[in-house]
């Protein structure tokens, strides 16, 4: 077994012993799905909602909640606490790099993401049921590119921040607003201008609007691709900026 | 022989031969910004001893170690550790160097199994760690979090933890830092027992009596300097100053006679109360004197200066050496 897989299923035990970040990733996205599914279940179909209904609108855009909780809310703070308390010095001297244990966590954060994902649709499949999916590569092509985007943006908000409680604190802020803008919340055919505006330049945004276009008409957009890769170009040169700051992770 | 390295003259060569020699220094500078923290440092640790680096907080003491295990990179200077540069070598020296880092932890919730086969995993498996928790008695808290570890309880999982690559080299950093005493001494023991498994230990310390009672050869930082290096009884005969006899004697006027004796360097009296100063050999005279003159009291007691003296000493000629310069600036 290599460092890096040895390490990933300790991560893996240690996530599982997290029970605010579980909460986040497995039981606030299911949960505020099943309600928002359910109380716009008589909307959709007109100039608000396109050509879907609310149930649907809300089941597809869920799939990328997880993806927005564990990038913003669990691994900040998880890197950040190493950080602080010093363990990865601990790991250094014992000749695990930094970039292993961030990587072992980033692995992580995926597999709860996905583990996420695939909760989100167990709870609607017997409540709502699940809409069919029209292009399920497309769905794969925006969960790859968006989990690379956020879980990056989230490995740098961890690196940057140097208490768990700052990681925690900016962590909340940051990942509220592009919930409740960028498809966890009202449908952007209801917001403001202003707000919408501020919605296109979350990634979140295109995330849960990739997915639905996807999912439910078939029809990837080659914009939603672009935003995210741009927001991953601009998460990696976030993570070179702290490592050249600091001259290392430590 | 007491080796004093107060000023900035050069250090003996620094050779490639790891045979006996295990870490050497030369002329180690580093500074954070405009602040040097740490001066021309050199010194020498050997095989199988345990060496200790003494000196109050922000001495210098944990930039230096971590530079010589390539943790941090030197200004200047030149430093072999195992025939290695560690700055250049640091990986291939990880397998041979066990550490406990001053500022360091590990997660709250991680159990000392999964934390004892998680390093020994990452060091290869070159030692079984159910035996390793066997032999630091950590086997019944094999199931218990780091978090929920007592103090001492950390610092014996720490020093399982150096060990599981069978370092030739322990670091120990402040190890006992905010331990009750009887964890110090715990502690202690379990030092002798790495040492005693044939690896070299160096010993970062501001507590005196631990550095005294553990160490073969101790090097005072101060300021960022190398004060002083040698064994702990080299220091104290070098820098300890005088060795306090004193004791109650009545009816005899003794200071004169007192005064006279080999390695007496002065005499003090109260009343009854004698208390003479001088050499190490002082106290027997003294005790012969008395003996001599059919007295045997019941107060007779010998003070010798301990390290703590010594460093206070060494840190207080230091600082009024700085201050002299300062005003002659």
């Amino acid at each position: 077994m290599s460092t890096l897989t040895a390490l990933s299923v300790t991560e893996g035990k240690l996530y599982a012993r997290e029970w605010g970040m579980l909460v986040f990733a497995f039981a606030f996205p299911p949960l505020m799905m099943v309600i928002l599914a359910g109380v716009f279940a008589g909307e959709g179909f007109d100039e608000v909602w396109g050509a879907t209904g609310g149930t649907d609108y809300y089941i597809a855009s869920y799939l990328g909640i997880p993806l927005a909780s564990v990038a913003l809310t669990g691994l900040p703070v998880m890197l950040a606490s190493y950080r602080e308390l010093g363990i990865l010095r601990r790991f250094e001297v014992s000749g695990v790099k930094a970039t292993t244990v961030v990587t072992a966590q980033a692995l992580v954060g995926l597999a709860t993401v996905a583990l996420g994902a695939v909760l989100v649709l167990a709870v609607a499949a017997p409540v709502y049921g699940v809409p069919a999916i029209e292009d399920p590569l497309g769905v794969l092509v925006v969960l790859a590119l968006g989990s690379g985007a956020m879980l990056t943006l989230g490995v740098a908000l961890g690196l940057a921040l140097r208490t768990s409680r700052a990681a925690n604190a900016i962590g909340m802020l940051l990942f509220l607003p592009m919930f409740i803008l960028g498809g966890g919340g009202p449908p952007a055919g209801v917001m403001t201008s202003a707000m919408s505006n501020v919605a296109d330049l979350m990634p979140l945004t295109h995330i849960t609007e990739g997915l639905r276009q996807a999912w439910l008409f078939g029809d990837l957009q080659a914009t939603e691709l672009l935003w995210l890769a741009g927001w991953w170009a601009v998460a990696l040169a976030l993570v070179a900026l702290v490592a050249r700051t600091r001259r290392s992770f430590q | 022989m007491t080796e004093t390295l107060t000023s900035a003259g050069p250090a003996p060569a620094v050779t490639d031969d790891p045979a006996d020699t295990v870490i050497a220094v030369r002329n180690l500078t580093k500074s954070y910004g405009d602040r040097q923290v740490v001066r021309d440092v050199s010194f020498e640790v050997r095989r199988q001893e345990i060496f200790g680096i003494l000196g109050h907080n922000g001495a210098g003491k944990t930039t230096t170690v971590e530079i010589v295990q390539g943790l941090r990179r030197a200004d200047g200077g030149e430093i072999r550790v195992l025939g290695l540069d560690p700055a250049r070598d640091r990986d291939e020296l990880t397998s041979s160097i066990g550490s406990q880092l001053q500022s360091s932890a590990l997660p709250e919730r991680l159990r000392v199994a999964e934390a004892l086969r998680l390093f020994a995993r990452i060091a290869g498996d070159v030692v079984d760690w159910r035996e390793l928790a066997a032999e630091w008695e950590l086997d019944r808290l094999e199931r218990t979090a780091f978090g929920s570890l007592s103090g001492g309880e950390k610092q014996r999982l720490f020093l399982a933890l150096a060990l599981v690559q069978k370092p030739r080299l322990v670091f120990l950093d402040e190890l006992t830092q905010g331990l009750d005493p009887t964890a110090r001494r715990e502690t202690w023991r379990l030092i002798e027992r790495i040492r005693d498994h044939g690896a070299t230990v160096v010993l970062v310390s501001h507590y005196m009596d631990e550095v005294e009672r553990l160490c073969d050869r101790v090097g005072v930082l101060h300021e960022g300097r190398i004060a002083a290096i040698g064994t702990p009884s080299e220091l104290v005969t070098e820098h300890g100053g005088a060795v306090q006899t004193r004791f109650t004697a009545h009816d005899a006027d003794l200071g004169p006679t007192l005064a006279a004796l080999a390695g007496v360097t002065d005499v003090h009296v109260d009343g009854t109360a004698y208390q003479v100063a001088g050499t190490t050999e002082a106290p027997f005279e003294v005790a012969r004197t008395l003996d001599d003159h059919g007295l045997r009291p019941r107060d007779f007691s010998v003070l010798r200066p301990s390290l703590e003296d010594v460093f206070m000493t060494i840190t207080g000629e230091t600082i009024a050496a700085t201050s002299r310069e300062g005003a002659g600036r």
